[in-house]
């Protein structure tokens, strides 16, 4: 679902300000239409990880920083790994 | 159902602290999203967020102590973790090569194999391409649209929002290089670079700005023609204005969040005409100079 501003805002129980301090940390990179930035259910789901390692976990904003690149370090190596998975198993491709 | 007390592993007598400090103790292992490949990661993670709902509120947990509620009261809402979305075909808008491109630089089987399942990935998202982009300081405020000329000749629309800030990164879905099979594109990442403007500063949603008057202009007051980032407008120097009197031309700012727009603050700075000015020196000369004195406050 592909939501405006004020919906991901209700969506992830987010206060503006908050919203645009990650922003400004790149920790969420909504798009951008002519008119306004638009936001994903994925962008929601990453909202409620950092704000479980915030508020839940202790971690302060540059454990944030690492632990979220990791993150996505690790999804990439893990979508590295799927992909070689199904080629093993299609060998004659 | 378990009992919460187990599930956190502390005894019925813990602490407030105590009962946070072991949830969260449990949390940081379990969490799905930094479980990714764990299965049943989900499952505990959810079964100790349960145990913690209900005794981390104390008057959630003074019910429970009373029998009022039982363990399954507390179980969450169906959630969906961030590795549903990361994990899903075709890749996604945040993921990141660089825990593994070293591997396919290496001669060994392993590292051609990763790179032939490279090339050969049947619906592999167009990796995110990166740009830069300055703009002057008055676009950031206005919005504008940009064309940006890209390395292959290529051109690339874009739409600047009012009031972005220095360094902000637009997204563009499907900007990026394009994905193989049923792969979608992916994304242009464009850092912006605002480039100053050595009359105004920025200070969040308002503008400063220091404006030079004549000492006549000061002393009479009058009206005079005042910048802005969205042109120029006319504004009353009341008689009697000072270096440092600070004017405010209401909306004439940045764009606020939540509606409406910042304000410009404009900062009087008296300016003597350059050179010598005999008649002023006249003028002054026979102006009753002790009649004021700006140091009278102690400030020198």
């Amino acid at each position: 679902m592909i939501m405006n501003k004020q919906q991901f805002l209700t969506n992830a129980g987010l206060q503006v300000q908050t919203l645009e301090l990650w922003l400004e940390y790149h920790w969420l990179i909504p798009d951008q239409t002519s008119t306004e930035m638009t936001f994903s259910d994925g962008d929601v789901a990453r909202a409620h990880l950092i704000r479980d390692l915030k508020s839940n976990f202790g971690v302060n904003d540059e454990g944030v920083d690492v632990i979220l690149h990791l993150v996505d370090q690790l999804h990439g190596l893990r979508h590295a790994f799927q992909q070689l998975h199904s080629d093993m198993q299609e060998p004659s491709r | 159902m378990k009992n919460p007390y187990e599930v956190l592993g502390v005894a019925a007598t813990a602490s407030a602290a105590d009962i946070q400090n072991a949830y969260r103790k449990l949390a940081k292992k379990l969490h799905p999203d930094l479980n990714p490949g764990d299965k049943t990661a989900e499952e505990k993670f959810k079964e100790v967020a349960g145990a913690y709902d209900l005794l981390g509120d104390a008057e959630k947990r003074k019910r429970f102590d009373a029998g009022e509620l039982d363990p399954s009261g507390a179980e969450r809402q169906q959630h969906h973790y961030y590795r549903d979305f990361a994990t899903a075909d075709g890749g996604h808008p945040y993921a990141d090569a660089s825990g593994y491109a070293d591997f396919m630089d290496s001669d060994d089987a392993f590292a051609e194999l990763l790179r032939r399942s490279e090339r050969a990935r049947a619906n592999r998202r167009g990796s995110d391409l990166h740009y830069s982009l300055a703009i002057d300081f008055a676009e950031s405020i206005t919005g504008a649209n940009k064309r940006l000329t890209l390395p292959d000749g290529g051109t690339l629309d874009v739409s600047i929002p009012p009031g972005l800030v220095d360094g902000q990164i637009l997204r563009l879905r499907g900007k990026g290089a394009p994905g193989t099979g049923k792969g979608v594109p992916g994304d242009a990442l464009i850092q912006v670079e605002v480039r100053p403007d050595p009359r105004f500063t920025r200070l969040g949603d308002d503008i400063m700005f220091e404006l030079p008057i004549s000492l006549s202009e000061a002393v009479l007051g009058g009206r005079v023609r005042v910048p802005t980032p969205t042109g120029a407008v006319t504004m009353t120097v009341p008689d009697g204005s000072n270096t440092g009197t600070t004017m405010r031309l209401k909306g004439k700012g940045a764009p606020r969040h939540g509606g409406g727009h910042g304000d410009e603050f404009v900062k009087l700075k008296v300016v003597l005409p350059k050179g010598p000015d005999p008649e002023l020196k006249e003028f002054v000369s026979k102006w009753n100079r002790k009649a004021f004195n700006p140091r009278e406050d102690g400030t020198s």
